[in-house]
């Protein structure tokens, strides 16, 4: 996977230390050609991809700075600097004692949601994907035309009838009506089962066949480990895309104790218009959430290239 | 074992596939919670939910709380009804879940029915506490015979206006009549003022003003509706607003108590709005205004009604409600009881009393910021009492509010004039009520 | 027999859940769209009856202004945002790849943050910053003479343009980029023995390597755009300019929720999910005319 080592290697490029001199030596193939670009191309490409930096980072400066503020303050000082007084222990201490420890319940959820919902939807997934990939059977094609046909169709679209078949058999407002449709991963499917076809020899698995070793068998020890960067491009993939819905349990739930972070803090923000205090909570929880992401977001970052190199590609 | 489970899989997939070609037949019905038995009032203590966006609501329910023992109300904050609240009550509703109670926007109320997402109060006695109730209050919760929710606050209009430039500036005085409303705006205009602005998306304008002239726009007839946006008094209303409309003798750039009709205001440069009782609390945080500002009745003509209706809540009991009867009694406490009204006003700042004999303590009392008037017994009380009684909401006006609102911003641009628009939305009204499923048809 | 089993075992736990939330629920909506209801009694309380409507609740939701003009909305925010953001996407990339900037890993990393941010705090982030009295934007603007108002009428529909870019950029940057990454580099090799300007470069070598990137990337933003309602719906309670109808998506879900329509309410969704299907094969079409033509 040299889009995965090649991913490595460009994150340690980030460290300024000696930048210029490794980017003249070219850590891939696109440094090769620029050995001998001007000082002033550099200065100038770097100061226009700064300013497009400031763009990406104002709310989350802003988010940082005003969460350290009071009410009063929130209004009074300028959004750009810190008021008078600094008290963001206060207001996180305020976000996580709301409503009777209302705040850590709706993360705990989201996790809840997203993590299982994402390894479980990457599981089965990547089992289908395989199943596709690796064995020629009557109705495949039918099935590829089916998911193809998922993948197209806005999720939203199916929110509604999904919401009347759940409340029929009594599970809307419960953990299940967010988590079950959660499990499925279209994307993933294709995901899977174009990264099954190019990284699964099948003489890996005619080898294992002779050795005895039965059809889920092959798939569990000899192809799971094959499509590790896959299944962690697809987890995470599942996990920021259901940690993000945001109709579905809009949709789905009424009790406050199910919500989702998202939902929760969107139901904060929908008060300010009456009670003003609900601006700092909303600002300090909207902190508070933007942080776990992030971290996941940057550490994992090349996972994401790896694997989304495969679907485009090939897809 | 692995042939078990493909057809373990097989099955799960025809019987799904099975559901789908069932289910696919027609949406699932609403649970007609009134064509059931009533139920019985409860023998032990029981919790009452109720979900609202009026603030501080607990603090009027620990009020009731503590007068007895057997009923305890808890309250949940929710959004305001359009921005979502009523998304929730309804989902929460058809999951079969939700609170006992939830606050209804008087006009929304007949829609609520039409869900099946609330109790026939006629079926717990309601018609018999009906002498407590402002009948104004009142007639906005009736459909036909049923009483569908008890009246929580209401918006009858009058006219809040800046006294110190309308009187001792300009020599005016606030409008009587709508034709002095024209004179006295031409005047107004004239010294580069506006007397009122108006948002005309904003379509619970047109509304009251139909209300006072007498219309009704949407009739019940036995098991029918007549929509009747063109007689007499709806087409004087459409006359005169488009005759002020192209005269342009009064802002639209803007709706009252918005930012910058505050600024306005603060500056007297806008010197009225003609709206809802509760514009008092709101009007009072107009800058410098104390003791400058006075209340006025609303503009009226020689016949129809004193006032009309703006906005406007009520508390209605829900279908999946166990304790309907304790609900009621809650809510028959909240809103007539002197001790519940007067919880309301203080904690939760509600519009005019739904109570018919009580306005509310602190209500009797001249106010400091309307020049020392004693406006809501003066004014406010005589508009609360001349309302139009026939006037029924239709279980549809959040569209058709839009509609009227759509069609005000094109009377404003000159594009579709009232008088037309009225004919139009009328057509288009109908049409929406038969896509419902209802019988509705225009007024001949 | 192995041949034959496996992969059913394999695909049944996808399949039944696939199934169970996606395929019924969209034959559910199907049929739900070609019902109309009867009500007896003025709020339907003496009961009500479902029957076959055809295609009335299609042609009601086609000549509902209200929704004509929500998809013409969508079209306009489509056009211009989507171009917008695979514009910048494909100018960030190559920029990135170019290695003539310093730090290009931190600048790719922070691109890709608000990927990881929900659209619903990406929206009540950006909605403090459009906020006058709490925005320091607004501020900053008002004190050079600029007095913009994000939340009006006209404004609106870009600031929510706005915060989907903001939200996306960094993301669809990353499939371009990876895509770049697999130019093999003899391409490269033989370019810079032409002599080619980087410009040169990156219109004859890299644009053309990196259109099934970019395909990919515009699909899945049409149908993006096709879904936008968490951020139009927050906004809805600052904005007099957003109603309640104002994407396809909300509509659906006023009518289903709201209005008591859920006829109407399912007509719109398949509507929506057909234009997705039919955008989305356009848009795979014109690609690969253009493929052949070039």
């Amino acid at each position: 996977m040299s889009t995965t080592d090649n991913a490595t290697t460009t994150t340690e490029r980030s460290k300024p230390l000696g930048n210029a001199a490794k980017a003249a030596q070219g850590d891939g193939r696109a440094g090769n050609r620029d050995a001998g670009r001007k000082p002033t191309t550099t200065i100038l490409v770097t100061a226009i991809l700064a300013i497009v930096a400031l763009y990406f980072l104002v709310p989350v400066y802003w988010v940082v700075i005003n969460a350290t503020k009071s009410t009063e303050d929130l209004f009074a000082t300028s959004g750009f600097w810190f008021g008078e007084n600094f008290q963001l222990w206060e207001n996180i201490k305020a976000v996580l004692s709301a409503n009777g420890g209302i705040f850590p319940r709706w993360g705990l959820n989201s996790m809840l949601y997203s993590g299982v919902g994402s390894l479980l939807a990457t599981y089965f997934s990547v089992a289908a994907g395989y199943a596709l990939a690796k064995y020629r059977f009557r109705g495949r094609k039918l099935v590829y035309g089916l998911v193809l046909g998922g993948v197209l169709v806005p999720g939203t679209a199916v929110a509604l009838p999904l919401f009347f078949m759940f409340s029929s058999i009594g599970i809307t407002n419960t953990y299940w009506a967010v988590l079950i449709p959660s499990l499925v991963s279209p994307f993933g499917l294709f995901l899977a089962s174009i990264y099954a076809g190019a990284a699964v020899p099948d003489e890996l698995l005619e080898a294992g066949r002779i050795d005895g070793v039965g059809e889920l068998g092959l798939f569990h020890r000899l192809a799971l480990p094959q499509l590790t960067p896959a299944i962690v491009t697809i987890l995470l993939f599942q996990f920021v895309a259901i940690w993000n819905n945001y109709m579905l349990p809009l949709v789905m739930l009424a009790d406050e104790k199910l919500y989702p972070i998202t939902l929760g803090l969107d139901n904060w923000r929908a008060q300010t218009d009456r009670l003003p205090e609900f601006y700092q909570l909303t600002t300090t929880g909207a902190l508070l959430s933007v942080i776990p992401l992030a971290i996941l977001i940057l550490v994992l970052q090349r996972f994401w290239r790896g694997g989304l190199t495969e679907g485009s590609v090939k897809g | 074992m692995k042939s078990y489970t493909r057809r373990a899989a097989l099955a799960a997939t025809g019987a799904a596939g099975m559901g789908a070609a069932l289910a696919a037949c027609a949406p699932p019905n609403p649970g007609n919670v009134n064509a059931e038995a009533a139920i019985p009032p409860s023998d032990g203590p029981v919790t009452v939910s109720y979900w609202a966006w009026l603030k501080d609501l607990q603090k009027v329910a620990d009020v009731f709380n503590a007068s007895q023992d057997r009923i305890t109300v808890e309250t949940t904050w929710i959004p305001g009804g359009n921005s979502g609240g009523y998304a929730k009550i309804l989902s929460a509703v058809a999951a079969g879940g939700g609170p006992d109670i939830a606050q209804v926007e008087l006009r929304q109320v007949p829609e609520f029915a039409l869900a099946g997402a609330i109790v026939d109060l006629t079926r717990y006695g309601f018609a018999e506490q009906a002498d407590a109730y402002d009948p104004g209050a009142l007639a906005q919760v009736k459909v036909g015979d049923s009483y569908w929710a008890v009246p929580q606050d209401t918006g009858p209009v009058a006219t809040f206006y800046n006294r110190e430039v309308l009187e001792d500036e300009l020599g005016l005085k606030p409008p009587a009549t709508w034709d002095e409303f024209r004179e006295t705006a031409a005047a107004v205009s004239e010294a580069g003022k506006n007397l009122i602005s108006l948002d005309p998306s904003d379509g619970s304008h047109p509304i009251a003003w139909a209300m006072q002239s007498g219309a009704v726009w949407f009739r019940p007839e036995g098991d029918g509706w007549i929509i009747d946006m063109t007689d007499d008094a709806s087409i004087r209303m459409a006359e005169f607003w488009d005759g002020i409309l192209a005269d342009k003798i009064i802002g639209t750039g803007y709706g009252s108590y918005t930012t910058p009709w505050y600024a306005a205001a603060g500056d007297g440069t806008v010197l009225a709005s003609i709206s809802g009782s509760w514009s008092d609390a709101l009007n009072e945080t107009v800058p410098g205004g104390s003791g400058k500002w006075a209340v006025a009745p609303m503009p009226r003509w020689d016949d129809g009604y004193a006032s009309g209706g703006h906005g406007g809540s009520s508390a209605a009991v829900l279908s999946t409600s166990k304790h309907p009867v304790e609900a009621l009694e809650f809510l028959t406490w909240m809103c007539t009881d002197p001790a519940g009204i007067d919880a309301m006003i203080e904690f939760s700042g509600i519009g005019w009393s739904p109570a018919k004999d009580y306005i509310g303590e602190i209500r009797q009392q001249p106010s400091e910021f309307f020049s020392g008037q004693n406006y809501n017994e003066e004014i406010i009380v005589p508009m609360a009492e001349g309302q139009n009684l026939d006037w029924t909401w239709a279980p549809m006006m959040q569209r058709a509010q839009a509609i009227i609102g759509d069609g005000m911003t094109k009377a404003v641009s000159g594009e579709v004039p009232l008088v037309d628009m009225f004919a139009n939305s009328q057509k288009e009204i109908v049409k929406i009520m038969r896509d419902m499923g209802l019988d509705a048809e225009e007024a001949r | 027999m192995r041949s034959r089993t496996a992969p059913w075992v394999l695909l049944a736990p996808f399949l039944v859940v696939f199934i169970g939330t996606m395929i019924v629920p969209i034959f559910m909506a199907i049929g739900y769209s070609f019902t109309s209801v009867t009500r007896s009694g003025l709020l339907g309380e003496g009961g009500l009856t479902n029957s076959f409507a055809w295609f009335d609740n299609y042609v009601a939701a086609l000549t509902n202004a209200n929704f004509v003009a929500s998809i013409g909305r969508m079209i306009l925010f489509g056009i211009v945002q989507v171009t917008v953001m695979i514009v910048a996407a494909t100018v960030l990339a190559l920029l990135l790849e170019s290695a003539s900037a310093k730090w290009p890993g931190f600048f790719r990393a922070t691109y890709f943050l608000p990927y990881g941010i929900p659209g619903v705090i990406a929206t009540i982030l950006w909605s403090f910053l459009y906020i006058p009295g709490l925005s320091p934007i607004v501020d900053v603007l008002g004190a050079v003479g600029i007095n913009i108002d994000f939340l009006g009428p006209n404004m609106v529909l870009w600031s929510i343009a706005n915060i989907v870019t903001w939200t996306y950029t960094g993301y669809n940057m990353l499939i371009i980029i990876a895509q770049l990454k697999s130019i093999p580099g003899e391409l490269y090799e033989a370019a810079k023995l032409d002599g080619a300007s980087s410009l040169r470069v990156a219109r004859s070598i890299q644009l053309p390597l990196i259109r099934p990137a970019l395909m990919l990337t515009v699909i899945f933003s049409i149908i993006g755009t096709l879904q936008l309602f968490a951020e139009p719906r927050l906004l809805q309670t600052m904005s007099a300019g957003i109603t309640s109808e104002y994407t396809p998506n909300m509509s659906a879900y006023a009518f289903a929720f709201q209005y008591n329509d859920i006829g109407m309410a399912a007509a719109q969704s398949v509507i929506i999910a057909v234009a997705a299907f039919l955008l989305s094969a356009i848009a795979l079409g014109v690609s690969n005319w253009m493929e052949k033509r070039g």
